[in-house]
């Protein structure tokens, strides 16, 4: 029922020149747009001022402010206190009150929840799940090829691929992969009421799968956290809930859109794609570059305190937002940032952000990512858009990119 | 040259150990630990591409 009715009118507090004609939502590239660049779009903000105030900038049409550059991102991102993440938004989604665990907890509390999770998805935790990611990869891969020479490249790979890892480190298998698939579109994808039924099937199904795990436990996550100690108790089934809503939700679209905007740039850079599968070491830097160029996110904050950030007065219980991709194209901390240098080095991109929310399943993104292109890059040759289609690029809550139909010969 | 880990910075973001993983050392959560690296003698080049790859800034290159 959003409408410009329901907007709300700019704060008193905010200052007339602060006030920015651009937001993530309805912007120009922002909205769905054929074969658009909407990072890119975001680029521009690096003009303006470097903190500014944009109206109806969250998908309930809230205003926030935009904080442009990657220093003063990091200031915002690294201090929990000032900037609380207790925003409780798939829950209020809901018309409940909670907050997903760790994310929506602000330090101090949030480290005793984030120390017993950092363990299962530590870099040398991710080691041991690859051959399960890249058997997924080649699975889903040799089915495309075996149904011709194109494909739809989100539905039939990014997003499958992503929702299978998920299972697999949930301890759930493959069963039931179509309905799952369908879930998570309708959850991320959907229409609001969709939305709504979809998050309420997914927690249906994690209560189910917890109660199971609490009288039968086996070794996958969530036997885990079902046995797991906090402050010397065992943890509540409404935190259990949290804490695996949270790594649905941050698992199967992010890492989908990120491999589907590599996709989109290599169907549009043969000379680029074909170097990366002559030379696929080549990837892992490549990949840095891709999540540089292309990040998806942006973390939003609540201020705790009135507080001025590079000129700009923000006053408690302001929304504060941190967009990756202004930060990831900041001119002061990248060379010519607006290129895509696959090898581009010293490339501390913040695709992943800043702070102790730093994203807890960055490690197995990446490897998520580059096993995937491998794979396809392996399997399948030089691939390009198909001619008579256009894919569809938008921006919002997480940037993404559909209606990718790669061909090849 | 020595590398100075600041601890309370450092997430876990693991782009020194990437780089350099047998200088970084992670602990079981992924994270660094406060302290100060000897960095041996040739490997300098490499040391400071690790420290600058710090998005958090947790890694500070000293007598260099």
């Amino acid at each position: 029922m959003t409408t410009q009715a329901t907007l709300e009118a700019i704060p008193a507090h905010v200052p007339p020149e602060l006030v920015g004609s651009f937001n993530f939502y309805t912007s120009e590239q922002m909205v769905p747009t054929p074969l658009g660049d909407p990072q890119a779009a975001t680029s521009t903000l690096h003009s303006g001022p470097p903190v500014f105030y944009a109206p109806n900038n969250t998908r309930n049409g809230e205003g926030t402010w935009v904080v442009v550059r990657a220093e003063d991102q990091r200031k915002v991102l690294q201090d929990g206190i000032t900037f609380s993440s207790n925003r409780r938004l798939f829950a209020s989604a809901l018309g409940e009150d909670w907050p997903l665990i760790p994310l929506e907890i602000d330090p101090p509390d949030h480290a005793k929840w984030r120390s017993l999770l950092n363990p299962l998805l530590s870099p040398k935790r991710v080691v041991a799940l690859e051959p399960a990611v890249r058997e997924r990869a080649e699975f889903l891969i040799e089915g495309i090829k075996s149904r011709g020479n194109e494909c739809e490249i989100m539905n039939e790979f990014c997003f499958p691929f992503a929702v299978s890892i998920f299972l697999q480190f949930l301890g759930i298998g493959n069963e039931n992969l179509a309905m799952f698939v369908d879930w998570a579109m309708d959850l991320l994808h959907g229409a609001p009421d969709k939305r709504t039924a979809a998050a309420r099937r997914f927690i249906a199904y994690l209560d189910d799968l917890q109660a199971e795990r609490r009288k039968k436990p086996t070794d996958d996550f969530m036997s885990f956290v079902t046995q797991a100690q906090v402050d010397g108790r065992g943890m509540t089934e409404q935190e259990v809930r949290a804490m695996s809503v949270l790594l649905l939700i941050g698992g199967l679209d992010t890492v989908a859109a990120a491999l589907g905007f590599d996709f989109y740039y290599l169907a549009q850079n043969p000379d680029q794609q074909a170097l990366l599968r002559a030379e696929p070491a080549r990837l892992v830097l490549a990949a840095e570059e891709l999540l540089r160029a292309y990040p998806t996110v942006t973390p939003t904050r609540k201020a705790t305190v009135d507080v001025v950030l590079n000129g700009a007065p923000i006053k408690a219980g302001d929304l504060v937002a941190c967009p990756s991709m202004t930060a990831n194209r900041d001119p002061a901390e990248f060379n010519d940032p607006d290129s895509i240098i696959l090898d581009r080095e010293d490339n501390r991109h913040v695709a992943f952000a800043y702070g102790v929310h730093r994203c807890l399943g960055s490690h197995l993104a990446r490897r998520e990512i580059v096993i995937g292109l491998e794979e396809w890059l392996a399997r399948i040759g030089p691939f390009r858009i198909k001619e008579g289609t256009t894919p569809i690029t938008h921006g919002g809550f997480v940037f993404g990119v559909h209606d990718l139909v790669l061909t090849w010969d | 040259m020595r590398i100075k880990i600041d601890g309370a910075k450092c997430q876990g973001n693991a782009r020194c150990w990437a780089l350099a993983p047998d200088m970084f050392e992670l602990n079981d959560e992924g994270y660094m630990e406060e302290g100060v690296i000897d960095v041996p003698e040739g490997e300098e080049k490499r040391a400071s591409r690790a420290a600058r790859a710090c998005p958090e800034r947790a890694l500070t290159i000293i007598d260099e």
